[in-house]
């Protein structure tokens, strides 16, 4: 059984395509990465697997079930990208409720407290409003309820926001941890340095459609960093190279000179 | 996860931020305005009072003033019912903390009722309250009956089940604003509609409302008709027949209508992630 799955599943808004026919299918215990350059459709995907948006085509499933059964969503974290902590509770209140949702109760659920809090760093918190916390904190109180109760699966969406480099390192300890213990882990992010530390696999999405997917080791060429594969799977071309001291261009690589297109000048500007 | 613990704890977390919220000073004022109306309209009976020469009986200005001023405090229950729903469901979806509730394994239905249930809760409290504060001292000094209190009371917490429900439903369609405007105007049309049903009941039993006012009074939600056949009971001069009856179970239906129209459109909303 996978515990993700878009099976050509299809998002559109009025005449735009967010996903166009994608196909993803995570087995449990695997560590991917949802890159993308912004508006590829990463966020869709994730809402898509979260049943927070119905499919316009195709299907998606959460450990194996519709996404708008409640069941599927039993042992999954969830940590999103514009995370709005709820006015006027506490961090332990927050994590109490989320806790008893996750099905924790009694000292269960005071150890499991303890625990995340311990782990993310938020314990000298505990009294103070969530939505009072810093951007830093926040991000470690979201990760922390997203961390609660063990999750089998952890959907994280730009994990790494707001947060500093010794938060990110955290972070990193903390997925690591998650994969260690057997959790499927699905990161978008556009840190790729992070994913290739993270993720055992990629599926980079470009324009709602799925550019390049499989195992790092597979899908990198010698010698090529994460970025190149970026690069080449969301521009269609290669990373930028080196700039001509005459012209002051880019000098074209084999992939660019392949396609017979210039690389484009100092002027042009990567885009988005 | 059990759906009745789920409910609980978000019922009990909207309840908290329904007291929490700017909303919550209003309606305390509006509870303390009701109160100090009612201790200073109570005050009527206590003197005595002559129309065209005629003493008039301490029972009889309370048969007129209790069901008048009863009706304006349930008036505004339904009302604050409505503001608190105006956007208890749509403000946490808007400004995003909903979706770390909406990714735990409980059903949308389950979240949306509960928010309700919080809504209604404060509007609830608030209506115990004002309408238990007027009641008293109706019954303590107009010395008007008790039980007409109570069915008011339950017709008023059922009314506001209704308007809750129907307002948060068009929340997830519609603004804050419009939301607002449409419970309060709405509010005032049916009562309109069911006060020009009752007095043309009870002066013209063979002559029925008709347009709109008389489609909303018959097939509407009988929010007001279900208040005045309560507490027409304590004006000896007019015989409400079997209104509260009939209007409780019609505001029965709309109250379930209400929560099942919630229910659905919620389920088929798209959440942002």
């Amino acid at each position: 059984m996978f515990s993700l799955e878009l099976a050509g599943a299809s998002k559109r808004y009025g005449r735009r395509h967010a996903l166009a026919s994608v196909d993803l299918a995570v087995p449990q215990g695997t560590s991917v990465g949802l890159l993308g350059a912004n508006g590829a459709g990463k966020t869709t995907a994730l809402r898509l697997l979260l049943g927070f948006a119905r499919p316009t085509r195709g299907a998606a499933r959460l450990r194996g079930l519709d996404p708008f059964d409640a069941a599927s969503r039993r042992g999954v974290g969830y940590l999103p990208e514009r995370l709005r902590l709820p006015h006027g509770m506490t961090l332990q209140r927050f994590l109490h409720v989320h806790a008893a949702l996750a099905g924790l109760d009694g000292a269960d659920l005071v150890r499991e407290i303890d625990a995340v809090t311990e782990t993310t760093g938020v314990r000298d918190r505990l009294h103070e409003p969530v939505d009072g916390l810093s951007k830093g904190l926040a991000q470690r109180a979201g990760f922390a309820q997203a961390l609660i109760g063990r999750p089998e699966v952890l959907l994280l969406d730009e994990p790494t926001s707001g947060l500093d480099p010794l938060g990110v390192r955290d972070a990193r300890g903390w997925i690591e941890s998650a994969r260690a213990r057997g959790a499927t882990v699905l990161v978008s992010s556009h840190v790729l340095s992070e994913v290739e530390r993270t993720c055992e696999s990629v599926v980079i999405l470009r324009e709602g459609r799925i550019a390049a997917s499989g195992a790092l080791e597979a899908l990198l060429q010698p010698g090529e960093t994460l970025e190149d594969l970026f690069v080449r799977a969301v521009a269609g071309r290669e990373a930028p190279g080196p700039l001509d001291q005459k012209t002051g261009r880019e000098v074209p690589g084999p992939l660019d000179q392949e396609a017979g297109r210039e690389a484009p000048g100092p002027q042009d500007g990567p885009g988005e | 996860m059990n759906a009745m613990r789920a409910f609980r704890i978000f019922a009990a977390e909207a309840f908290r931020d329904g007291l929490r919220r700017r909303l919550a000073f209003a309606v305390a004022l509006v509870l303390v305005t009701g109160l100090a109306g009612a201790q200073s309209c109570t005050q009527l009976g206590l003197g005595s009072m002559e129309v065209n020469g005629e003493t008039l009986d301490g029972s009889v200005i309370g048969g007129f003033l209790a069901p008048i001023l009863f009706g304006f405090q349930a008036w505004a229950v339904l009302a604050i019912a409505g503001l608190l729903a105006a956007d208890h469901l749509a403000r946490p979806l808007a400004e995003g903390s909903a979706v770390l509730w909406l990714a735990r394994p409980v059903s949308r239905g389950i979240w949306a009722t509960a928010r309700l249930a919080g809504a209604l809760g404060v509007a609830l409290l608030c209506g115990a309250l004002l309408l238990g504060g007027t009641g008293a001292m109706l019954v303590l000094r107009q010395g008007v009956a008790i039980e007409p209190v109570f069915a008011a009371a339950a017709a008023t917490a059922l009314g506001s089940l209704v308007v809750a429900s129907l307002a948060m439903t068009a929340s997830l369609a519609l603004g804050r604003t419009a939301v607002i405007l449409l419970v309060l105007l709405g509010l005032v049309f049916v009562a309109f509609a069911n006060g020009v049903g009752l007095a043309t009941e009870l002066a013209h039993p063979a002559i029925g409302v008709g347009g709109l006012v008389g489609a909303v009074d018959r097939y509407g939600p009988p929010l007001f008709s279900a208040i005045a056949g309560a507490v027409a009971q304590w004006n000896p001069h007019v015989d409400p027949g079997d209104t509260y009856a009939q209007s409780m179970q019609r505001l029965a239906v709309w109250a379930a209508g209400g929560c099942l129209l919630l229910v659905a459109a919620f389920r088929r909303r798209e959440i942002e992630g």
